[in-house]
């Protein structure tokens, strides 16, 4: 994995590249940077929906479980409120767990790894952690044609009262 | 954002100063009062969220919500120097609670409710 070049504009640091986890651990000296994982979460949740080919994060459990916790007051910082996006920060890494819906007609191969790609270089770049996994879980497909993928019924009335 | 001008406890308004600072930073969305809510100093009719000046030897504990636009570590790194300065050299720990998502980028993830 290459470090993009135009990643740290600033000089002062001895370390020059983003990927290095020396730099948080540098900071010791001064004090202690601590980063949340709802940051992550969101970092992670914005670069993987910027491939294209991903219809939309979350799928099965993840997903119901998602749209509850959303709705939990005051879960801000601490909780998984994202759907489809799980993170582990430490103090120098972190771990991603993806859950996606891909749209139909794109190569899974390629957009998982396009994906994972997108999401290291973004997590790595904002946050200054380095990234040591992007687990992705492609949960569901969305079919152009029909609304949801699964086989509708269609509903019968009843034939006898 | 006033500053007090009163002389008397001097830890208030170094608290005050801070927030001010921080918050005229083009990096920081706004205070956030850590993953615990304790990040915070409790002035005269108010609770100022988002910034602790530390006792004696205590480092100075700062939370903040960050723009998405610049990378984390330049952020905090520019608070700490300027933030350490302010309150005579002392360590300062930095808490990155949240980052603020513009509704078009991700209409859903900039749905979550600000500062705690």
């Amino acid at each position: 994995m290459t470090t993009p070049a135009t990643t740290t504009p600033t000089t002062a640091t001895p370390t020059g590249t983003v990927s290095s986890p020396a730099r948080l651990a540098d900071d010791t000296a001064q004090g202690r940077t601590t980063i949340a994982a709802s940051v992550v979460q969101k970092i992670a949740g914005i670069a993987a929906r910027e491939i294209s080919g991903v219809h939309s994060m979350g799928g099965g459990v993840s997903r119901a479980f998602g749209a509850i916790r959303e709705r939990i007051p005051g879960g801000g910082t601490g909780a998984a409120n994202i759907a489809g996006v799980q993170v582990e920060v430490g103090e120098k890494q972190a771990a991603v767990d993806l859950d996606i819906v891909v749209e139909y007609g794109a190569s899974i191969v390629d957009l998982a790894r396009a994906v994972r790609r997108n999401v290291i270089t973004a997590v790595e770049r904002m946050t200054g952690l380095e990234v040591i996994e992007v687990n992705i879980a492609v949960n569901d497909i969305h079919l152009p044609t029909a609304d949801n993928g699964d086989e509708v019924q269609p509903v019968q009335p009843s034939r006898v009262e | 954002m006033t500053v007090s001008s009163t002389p008397i406890a001097v830890p208030l308004t170094l608290a005050e100063r801070v927030a001010a600072t921080v918050l005229t930073h083009p990096g920081v969305a706004g205070l956030h009062g850590g993953v615990f809510g304790s990040v915070a100093t409790y002035l005269p009719g108010r609770r100022l969220t988002g910034v602790r000046i530390g006792e004696g030897d205590e480092p100075v504990e700062l939370g903040v919500v960050l723009h998405i636009h610049r990378p984390i570590p330049e952020v905090v790194r520019a608070l700490r120097r300027e933030v350490s300065v302010m309150c005579g050299g002392a360590a300062v720990n930095i808490t990155v609670a949240d980052i603020a998502v513009p509704v078009a980028l991700a209409p859903d993830l900039a749905a979550v409710e600000p500062a705690g």
